[in-house]
């Protein structure tokens, strides 16, 4: 597997994770990185150098937002929500990856369950 | 008798890493450093948290980033597209067109030549920097930093040697085919006020590329190359390409007058590359990226 295509799995397996943490509730940088790594059971990491430009460039395509408020220690965070558009690109990345891991258990017996 | 008072450990200040970190890039907004900061900021705290040592947790915190000129690019290039209208035509579209308009009028002013021609001419510039300042953002960073700000120079030092070609010869064609074809106008062939005058305004071609460099996230030295990229292109032209046509066409005039040409080459690319890197200078001051 070309270095190219893994960069675009892992890109692509970030953006489904960065949106579907966010559909449930806002979060800033720190805790999105946080949460995906304790939920995955560390299989799915982000250092601050691979979650920031993916977030800013899913803010560029409008699928989230950033705002500055207070989080619960009463320090100013930058919490990302989802938008609309986001909202609505989360079902079709959902399928894509269901049909990639359909794919690579048809072809390689790779279950995603 | 007392204990005497352990030194309180000195905090990294991490908005000061950041930026220092980020400085001269495009990713070195206050917002950015701020986030990137905090983030930086949490991650020690979690460390010192679980029991780790202040050496121990800044350390798990700097292995956050490998490569901060890496991540200054990357945040640059989605940073640069979020508003990419407002900023290319804040920091591209306008110093272009203001150039192109100074070389214009500077035609008004000295030349004799049909205003039709002239401006087909700056029109032609206009075309070619606008076309390049459109393509900026999709280039890898070695082009951004180097090639494309070094060409926009280049085409700005072009736009005087049309100036001056369709001044004295009436013929809007490169200064320099013309010298190839007749090598004695490297250095006679131009008044020396006229001379004088381009050599003055290499200073602010040198500080156009040199800003476009450190625009698109260049190191020092990638801003001195594209500041004085005209130069370097002169020297390689007057230093290769005329010795190697002479050699293949066997044009008697550069072969029997050697001198000339290194004279020449002195006037047209070393005393230039001067003037380039004095325009170059105020932009090669920012702090260049070190990686972490």
């Amino acid at each position: 597997m070309t270095r190219r295509i893994r960069s675009k799995i892992s890109r692509g397996s970030g953006e489904l994770a960065i949106l579907s943490l966010l559909a449930e509730q806002p979060l800033y940088g720190f805790e999105i990185a946080r949460q995906i790594g304790e939920r995955t059971g560390g299989a799915l990491k982000f250092t601050l150098a691979s979650l920031y430009p993916l977030l800013y460039e899913m803010e560029k395509r409008g699928w989230v937002e950033g705002r500055w408020e207070a989080n619960h220690a009463g320090r100013d965070r930058r919490y990302y929500r989802l938008t609309p558009a986001g909202r609505k690109q989360l079902a079709p990345l959902k399928e894509e990856w269901r049909n990639f891991f359909r794919a690579l258990n048809t072809l390689a017996g790779v279950s995603h369950a | 008798m007392p204990e005497p008072m352990k030194p309180e450990p000195v905090r990294p200040d991490w908005k000061q890493l950041v930026g220092e970190r980020l400085a001269g890039t495009q990713s070195c907004s206050p917002e950015v450093v701020t986030e990137l900061a905090d983030h930086l900021e949490e991650v020690y705290e979690g460390a010192r948290a679980r029991g780790c040592s202040e050496t121990e947790a800044e350390r798990i915190a700097l292995e956050q980033v490998n490569d901060w000129q890496a991540l200054a690019a990357e945040i640059g290039r989605a940073k640069i597209q979020e508003d990419s209208m407002n900023h290319r035509t804040k920091t591209v579209w306008l110093p272009a067109i203001g150039i192109v308009f100074s070389f214009g009028l500077l035609l008004l002013f000295l030349d004799r030549a049909p205003v039709l021609q002239r401006l087909m001419w700056v029109a032609c510039m206009a075309l070619v920097l606008g076309v390049v300042a459109t393509e900026a953002s999709r280039l890898n960073p070695r082009t951004r930093s180097i090639w494309l700000p070094g060409f926009v120079s280049l085409v700005a030092a072009s736009l005087l040697m049309f100036a001056e070609e369709i001044v004295m010869f009436h013929d809007p064609s490169f200064l320099f085919t013309d010298i190839s074809l007749r090598p004695s106008h490297l250095i006679s062939g131009l008044p020396r006020w006229f001379y004088i005058v381009w050599l003055l305004a290499q200073v602010p071609c040198g500080a156009l590329g040199a800003y476009l460099s450190r625009r698109g996230g260049g190191t020092r030295s990638a801003r001195a190359v594209a500041g004085a990229f005209p130069a370097l292109i002169i020297f390689f032209l007057c230093g290769l390409a005329i010795p190697m046509s002479a050699a293949v066409e066997h044009n008697a005039y550069v072969l029997h007058h050697p001198a000339r040409l290194a004279l020449g080459i002195f006037i047209w690319a070393v005393v230039p590359a001067v003037g380039l890197l004095l325009g170059a200078a105020p932009f090669l001051r920012a702090a260049e990226l070190q990686p972490a």
